[in-house]
């Protein structure tokens, strides 16, 4: 198991958002996260990449336990999150964006560019080319200068799906990859996320709401309520799952007679 | 002080470099890591007043003093960073300007130490003038021998001064030009940016925000220095948290994200602050010359808002990219 989540537990103020919520992801996987709004998924996703703290409970990833680590040693260990709403930097262009998130960059210390430029100047150039094939590949090449502030959401998306390549991740974290994608963008978005795995051996753990997509990916499935996990499988046996058709059709029931 | 005196120009030249250097830290802190900084005013007493106490005191060469004043500079900023770093932006604002204040009362209420309100004339007690710019003064009259084959006959300390310090303010420019190139340029960028996604990326923020905070800590305890030595005589009153907002006008009025621009601001600030005063002709000679004094204050303040109501990019900013969504 790459991934392993272990009791955990997040409160904010009176809220349980997350209630000791235990599973794992194997290696090699892709596996979705599922649940009704509100159910503890994103926050899940912030427990696990280090960009919130957990109450209570364990995460360990390739055998390390993480979960007191920051974000960015969590990304450096090689498990990258992309966000909901994409978080590209507007006013940097998307070799910009790019390259920014390539590894073990010497220039990054200061004074490196004054006292071992050469050196500086060789990685970046490696870094330069990896990023421009990475652009190809998420068919931005046409943008290369661009202002990441000029792209529309779905392009927004893939970039920041890129520039999550670029940290040379072997597990990324993908919440929501579909929402609000034009419906061409998204699928060449469905594309990229299965030969994620297929081609470059990344592991995906991936919030979704669509079902199609959820069922037609994944090869395992978990699925959360109210802060907890209620059932984990394989796609055919979470669509039998009693406990997972109550928590959907019991919200939606609810919903209904609330309207 | 009339109008066509080229003292007073050379003066106003050597003060507008000063400000070059000053804006300088602050480019670095705000425009490339989004660090908003309002105490900078701070690193450049601390600097000031370390340096002069050491020297008046302490009789300690002039070069070691400045050192030692520097880095009091950069203890203060990881005194204000450690704590306000890890938290949202908006309290490291909150800790710059409160620091700042702090700085200030505590060189106002230790006369002992600092001089008290008289400032560093009153360093070695009551009845005793203090000085400890001779050594910076007799470095410029060396410097005034360099440059008098030039110059001729308008050579003066003050030119020397105004020369040095625009020759280091360039040098530090290019510099930082070079770094804001470099990959540190690029990940402070991407903090300003959106910290959340150069961490998600990878990035140890707060210890890129560190270093930006400390390099424009030692800048700021740089022009603090300078300005010492220049003006001859400072009292807590001169680290009032406006000349952070002549920091801040200077980066505005040349462009926000520029560096090449920071000599232009400062060159415009300073005309506009100095010029002011010869703003005696009818009908403002109906204000006498103290109403006049506030008066510049007004025109510097209503600049502002003007700029940054009509052309927030400053004079050399782009426009379009300043109105980009995040």
């Amino acid at each position: 198991m790459l991934l392993e989540v272990h009791d955990l537990q997040k409160s904010f103020g009176g809220v349980t958002a997350v209630a000791g919520a235990t599973f794992s992801v194997a290696e090699g996987s892709i596996t979705a996260l599922i649940g009704p709004n509100g159910a503890g998924k994103t926050t899940v996703f912030n427990l696990a990449s280090g960009f919130l703290r957990a109450d209570r409970g364990a995460v360990t990833f390739a055998g390390e336990r993480i979960e007191r680590w920051r974000g960015d040693a969590i990304a450096r260990a090689g498990l990258v999150r992309a966000f909901q709403a994409p978080r590209v930097l507007a006013r940097m262009t998307v070799i910009e964006n790019m390259m920014l998130a390539g590894k073990n960059q010497p220039g990054e210390r200061l004074g490196a560019a004054w006292f071992t430029p050469r050196r500086v100047a060789r990685r970046e150039a490696a870094i330069r080319k990896r990023a421009l094939e990475l652009i190809e590949v998420i068919r931005l090449s046409s943008l290369v200068g661009a202002l990441a502030g000029t792209l529309s959401g779905g392009q927004r998306k893939l970039l920041e799906l890129g520039r999550a390549l670029m940290v040379e991740p072997r597990m990324i974290l993908l919440d929501e990859p579909m929402a609000g994608v034009a419906p061409i963008l998204a699928e060449q978005l469905l594309e990229h996320i299965q030969e994620l795995r297929a081609k470059r051996g990344i592991t995906v753990l991936v919030i979704e709401h669509d079902m199609d997509v959820v069922m037609s990916i994944s090869d395992q499935i978990i699925v959360m309520d109210e802060g907890c996990v209620i059932a984990e499988g394989r796609p055919e046996e979470i669509q039998r799952s009693e406990r997972v058709i109550e928590a959907y059709l019991g919200r939606l029931a609810l919903a209904g007679a609330s309207a | 002080m009339g109008l066509f005196n080229p003292a007073f120009w050379t003066f106003v030249a050597a003060i507008a470099g000063i400000y070059a250097i000053m804006a300088l830290g602050l480019y670095v802190q705000f425009s490339l890591a989004g660090l908003p900084n309002f105490g900078h005013v701070a690193f450049m007493a601390v600097a000031a007043y370390t340096m002069a106490i050491l020297v008046v005191r302490y009789a300690t060469p002039l070069l070691l003093a400045a050192t030692a004043g520097i880095a009091a500079s950069v203890c203060l900023a990881f005194i204000m960073g450690l704590p306000a770093l890890r938290l949202r932006s908006d309290y490291l604002a909150i800790a710059t300007v409160a620091g700042s204040e702090i700085i200030r009362y505590l060189a106002l209420n230790l006369p002992d130490f600092t001089g008290g309100p008289i400032g560093s004339i009153g360093l070695l007690g009551p009845g005793d003038i203090a000085t400890y710019n001779h050594d910076w003064q007799a470095f410029l009259d060396k410097a005034k021998g360099v440059i008098e084959p030039l110059f001729g006959r308008i050579a003066s300390r003050d030119l020397a001064m105004a020369v040095v310090v625009w020759a280091a303010a360039f040098a530090l420019i290019f510099i930082g030009w070079v770094l804001e190139r470099s990959p540190w340029g690029r990940v402070l960028k991407a903090i300003r940016e959106d910290e959340t996604a150069a961490m998600a990326v990878g990035k140890n923020i707060v210890a890129f925000k560190m270093q930006a905070l400390v390099l424009g800590a030692i800048l700021g305890g740089l022009a603090g220095l300078l300005l010492a030595w220049e003006i001859g005589v400072f009292n807590p009153d001169d680290y009032q948290p406006t000349l952070t907002f002549y920091a801040y006008l200077i980066l505005i009025l040349g462009g926000m994200n520029r560096i090449w621009a920071i000599p232009l601001g400062s060159v415009l600030f300073s005309l506009l602050y100095t010029g002011t005063r010869f703003l005696n002709f009818y009908p403002l000679s109906l204000f006498d010359s103290g109403s006049r004094a506030f008066l510049r204050l007004f025109l510097v303040g209503l600049l502002l808002v003007a700029f940054m109501a009509f052309r927030p990019e400053g004079l050399l900013g782009n426009r379009h990219q300043l109105l980009l969504e995040k």
